[in-house]
């Protein structure tokens, strides 16, 4: 007989897990909210730093997992404690013990029509980077130009920003409007791209060379100034005011597109597991790991595990990372060693 | 009624008597000095008043029902009401009262001014006085009522929510003893009056009360003890007084000629301001009312705290008490007595000087005068406008649908109204600012200016001087453009609660147009506190202070207040609270124009149709 | 300064050795939240003085950690507010400018 390992998100952290807890000798259930799996990265086209197919990579990990028993538009209703581990109780009925839970929740996109002065849902080409992935990915929609003369990426919206509730930094927005800038000039050659940054932190493996290829071949030009203002022309184009931090001046230009990097916050959802369970959340909301050096997949209860976004904003490799740690973090937990 | 002393004086009265002449003294003092800090001209206009007979008689009026009734406590709760007009009103009356005494028995007496306060002491009725026997009957009903007062009073030191008050101020120790001491005046008036009953005569409290006393105390001696006790109170009870919120009965009446003068504040420290400082009786309604008074938070920042201070003099309190308020107005509007808290705090932070002064000569106004031609309506979003494009946006697709002629006039960014520097306390900086701005409107040769920010309306209107150019509000000129019928509305099924900005309904007294205008697009609900009891929504600019994380607090507790109202959405008129608002609520929040603009057609386009 | 008929060219370098950092200092004492500026330019972008006077709160607080004049940017402050609304960091800047006004020496 296996044993039973809950595994609650089923986005990349949790397929992860599951799979390497299959090889590991247990069995793995997947309850997830949405009607699939692969959460925010099904929801995406490519991904840095290889421009990989993000469904690609969705369906090899669903590959992996076919022997799990995986519950689709399911939620947690209630986490007992028992002598010796959890009762998990689902909203459709089942209840299933187990002795360790994984909680790979992820994270919540920024809802960008809360930065007001952006104009999201205001003004119809002012999109976010998910409109932009998902218009990638075939759906079509009249929020985009045929032919924009100039689009306008801005960074941070909804991160390192305390009026919007998030601090911290969502790691992947820099890099992510870098790789959608040039895949928009791969798209419409002739438009004028322009990234609107605080800082560029490029920290990953290949990151700096695609903001090199982002300067050199596509010409992007980067305005270090965040955005703060978005109107409209009198012909109707979005006229964006920043300041030109570098030259010291105010600074304005017309666009036909602009796109904000929505960050990650934390998933609210989170809130009432955290409670059930007596998880400890951490000051940006996220879910606070033991240590955030060699305890990162700790949580303050015994058998419970975290993997992926649910504690801080993560790159994709480093979520599969983490969700292999966390899957042998169990195995340790599991088999008392 | 015979008198029992030929001399008219007994050395008890000592004590009374020295309060007495202090306390009147202390006040006249006092008036002649706030007299002499008064401009000239507002002497002059304050000297008219009462002699115009009809302000003479509304001061009459107004310092029975707000002084004596206090008809504004009752409107608020009964109880506080009650409690608050049987002390006063009774103490009145029996001052009346025993005057009358005075007057009908012994008017060669009148003179001594402890006598009416003493009459039963120094009499013996005879059998002709039994005419007397309704002034003594009132004598001891109206001491009863303010005897159910002060127990009330009692009652509402342990249990303040009894009295629709959840804080209450807490007193200092001067504070204390005046307290104290009127609560023992009316005991100890009633044990020395029920001692003398047997000779001077009494009612229905005292003689039976006499008839007690005397089966065990027998003695006449004990009379006297207890008539030195009830001059001791109220002496020290006078002598506390100027220094306590007792101070606030004789300034009370000062106020409200003065306010009925038509007198405006206009030093922080002087003539009226102080009068007003005075007349705060500390009842702590400003307390709950206070929107910064959300978590048991800044509970020593609102008005009652800031007269308390002034009056103490302590600079560094007053110039933190000024700084961090909202300027929402809301003690204003809950006030009994009509202290201008915001006003107050306003000129307070206009006393402080700055080093920098401010310098707009790099705005070419003539310019901008050019630039904004063209229109007979002139739009003025403000600056806040810009950060929610929204009302913009939705002001201009109005215009457009209702065909008007318009010309917005900071679509690029303009000058800023000038308000905010106003509230600063900068007020010389400020009008400077005016200055621009006039001169752009003006040249623009507009005949409306429609202003969708309240801050900015209220400086337009109450600031500037624009001959020629009729200054309205958005909800007033939508609800115009909606009864010419250049607008036709279609009714949403939503509902919203709608939020009053400070600035636009107690700042400009602007309730009804927006309420009357949403109600004809779409369901409206009422939140559990709104008009002038609205909640301040947090963003206020008037605070100088409150930090961002302080704010958010407040701002929770304001959209609690409108989820009261289980509406689906919530509708303001003011791009600031719409702003603030949207940061943190659980529904959408919508300016109106927003909402005029989705829920209306343009005439002209029906007719093409 | 006297004038000599001619001048002295100001070195091109900022010599933070020899700034003076007083009034910064001063005003950090005052208004602890003007350490945390981010140079992100935010309020700069909004400023409704900026197309006027070219004021620039960023400026004025990098000018005063490198010791330079900002007098010139503070006068065209109208104290409107947007500087606040905008400040990813929550930095009150309104006040911090009421501040910086009053103890300008």
């Amino acid at each position: 007989m296996k044993e039973n390992v809950v595994v609650i998100g089923g986005g990349v952290a949790g397929m992860e897990a599951a799979r390497q807890l299959l090889l590991l000798g247990y069995n793995p259930i997947v309850v997830e909210q949405q009607d699939h799996l692969g959460g925010h990265v099904a929801q995406w086209n490519c991904l840095f730093p290889d421009m990989a197919s993000a469904g690609d990579l969705v369906r090899n990990l669903g590959d992996g997992i076919t022997d799990a028993n995986i519950f689709l538009e399911t939620r947690v209703t209630f986490v007992n404690r028992l002598q010796e581990g959890y009762l998990v109780m689902l909203s459709n009925g089942v209840n299933i013990a187990c002795r360790a839970i994984l909680v790979a929740t992820g994270f919540k996109l920024f809802d960008a029509a809360r930065k007001e002065e952006y104009g999201y849902g205001v003004y119809d080409h002012v999109v976010t980077n998910a409109d932009l992935e998902s218009w990638f990915n075939g759906n079509t929609s009249d929020r985009f130009p045929e032919a924009p003369r100039s689009i306008g990426f801005v960074h941070c919206v909804g991160s390192r920003d305390l009026k919007a509730g998030n601090s911290q930094c969502s790691k992947v927005c820099c890099i992510t409007a870098v790789k959608q800038a040039i895949e928009m000039k791969e798209r419409f050659p002739d438009a004028r791209v322009f990234c609107f940054y605080m800082d560029l932190r490029l920290f990953g493996k290949k990151y700096e060379d695609f903001y090199i290829r982002a300067q050199q071949e596509f010409g992007i030009q980067f305005i270090r100034g965040r955005v703060s203002e978005v109107g409209e022309t009198l012909d109707g184009r979005l006229q964006v005011k920043a300041e030109d931090t570098l030259s010291g001046k105010p600074l304005k230009v017309q666009l036909d597109l602009l796109v904000l990097m929505a960050g990650m916050s934390c998933n609210p959802d989170v809130a009432d597991l955290a409670r059930m369970a007596r998880l400890d959340i951490d000051s940006d909301g996220f879910l606070r790991s033991r240590d955030n050096l060699g305890g990162i997949n700790a949580s303050n209860r015994p058998g419970i595990f975290y993997a992926g976004a649910c504690t801080g904003a993560k790159t994709v490799p480093e979520v599969l990372a983490e969700a292999r740690s966390a899957a042998l973090a169990i195995h340790r937990y599991m088999t008392g060693r | 009624m015979i008198e029992r002393f030929s001399s008219g004086f007994h050395p008890f009265v000592l004590p009374f008597l020295a309060g007495m002449v202090f306390v009147l003294g202390y006040c006249v003092y006092g008036i002649v000095r706030i007299l002499f800090q008064l401009t000239g001209e507002d002497r002059r206009r304050f000297f008219l008043s009462l002699v115009t007979p009809r302000t003479a008689l509304k001061n009459v009026k107004d310092i029975f029902c707000d002084c004596l009734l206090h008809v504004k406590l009752w409107k608020r709760n009964r109880m506080l009401g009650f409690m608050h007009s049987s002390i006063a009103f009774g103490w009145f009356m029996i001052i009346v009262l025993g005057h009358v005494e005075v007057m009908l028995f012994l008017p060669e007496r009148i003179r001594l001014f402890y006598y009416p306060i003493f009459f039963n002491f120094f009499v013996a009725e005879t059998d002709s006085t039994i005419q007397g026997s309704l002034l003594f009957f009132l004598m001891d009903f109206f001491l009863l009522v303010i005897l159910i007062g002060i127990a009330l009073a009692m009652v509402k030191r342990v249990r303040s929510r009894l009295f629709g008050m959840r804080r209450t101020p807490r007193p200092s120790l001067l504070n204390q003893i005046g307290l104290y001491s009127l609560w023992a005046i009316f005991p100890l008036r009633l044990l020395a009056e029920s001692f003398t009953a047997h000779i001077s005569g009494g009612s229905f409290l005292t003689i039976p009360a006499n008839w007690v006393f005397r089966q065990f105390l027998g003695n006449d001696l004990n009379m006297l003890p207890t008539w030195w006790a009830y001059s001791i109170a109220l002496g020290v009870f006078m002598s506390v007084l100027p220094f306590t919120r007792y101070m606030h009965i004789p300034a009370e009446m000062m106020l409200i000629p003065m306010r009925n003068a038509g007198l405006k504040v206009r030093n922080a420290r002087k003539g009226f301001a102080r009068v007003q400082v005075y007349s705060c009786p500390n009842c702590g309604v400003c307390i709950d009312a206070c929107p910064m008074s959300v978590d048991k938070a800044n509970l020593k920042d609102c008005t009652v705290y800031l007269t308390r201070q002034m009056r103490r003099g302590n600079e560094r309190r007053i110039a933190e008490i000024s700084d961090k308020c909202l300027l929402c107005g809301k003690c204003e509007a809950v006030c009994q007595v009509g202290v201008e808290g915001p006003k107050l705090r306003l000129l307070n932070r206009a006393e402080r000087k700055y080093a920098v002064k401010a310098d707009y000569s790099g705005i070419p106004a003539a310019s901008l005068a050019e630039a904004a031609k063209g229109g007979k309506v002139l739009y003025y979003g403000g600056c806040m406008s810009q950060l929610v494009p929204s009302v913009g946006r939705s002001m201009e697709s109005i215009f457009r649908k209702a065909g008007v002629d318009y010309t917005w006039m900071d679509r690029d960014g303009g000058v800023c109204c000038g308000r905010p520097m106003l509230t600063a306390g900068r007020l010389e900086e400020a009008r400077k600012i005016v200055r621009k701005n006039t001169e752009v409107i003006l040249g623009s040769g507009a005949e409306t200016m429609v202003v969708s920010c309240p801050i900015c309306y209220k400086m337009f209107t109450e600031e500037y001087a624009l001959p020629g150019i009729r200054v309205v509000h958005y909800a007033g000129y939508m609800e115009e453009l909606l009864k010419e019928g250049l607008l036709v509305p279609s009714r949403s099924d939503l509902c919203y609660v709608y939020h009053d900005p400070c600035e636009l309904g107690r700042g400009c007294g602007i309730y009804e147009e927006p309420r009357r205008l949403l109600g004809k697009l779409a369901g409206i609900a009422e939140a559990e506190k709104n008009r002038a009891e609205s909640v301040c929504c947090g963003g206020s600019l008037g605070s100088l202070t409150l930090s961002f994380a302080k704010r958010e607090k407040i701002t929770r507790a304001a959209l609690e207040n409108l989820y009261t109202s289980k509406a689906d959405a919530i509708a303001t008129a003011c791009p600031l609270c719409t702003a603030t608002f949207a940061r943190y609520a659980d529904r959408p929040v919508r300016d109106l124009a927003e909402i005029v603009d989705r829920q209306t057609v343009g005439k002209l386009k029906l007719e093409t149709i | 300064m006297t004038d000599f008929g001619f001048k002295l060219s100001k070195s091109a370098t900022l010599d933070l050795d020899k700034a003076d950092t007083g009034l910064y200092e001063r005003l950090c004492s005052l208004e602890p939240d003007a350490r945390i500026c981010m140079n992100c330019g935010s309020c700069s972008a909004t400023c409704t003085a900026a197309p006027f006077s070219g004021m620039s709160l960023r400026k004025v607080i990098l000018g005063l950690q490198r010791g330079q004049d900002v007098r010139p940017m503070l006068q065209g402050c109208m104290l409107c507010g947007k500087c606040s609304m905008v400040c990813p960091r929550g930095i009150n800047t309104r006040h911090l400018l009421l501040t910086l006004c009053r103890i300008y020496d």
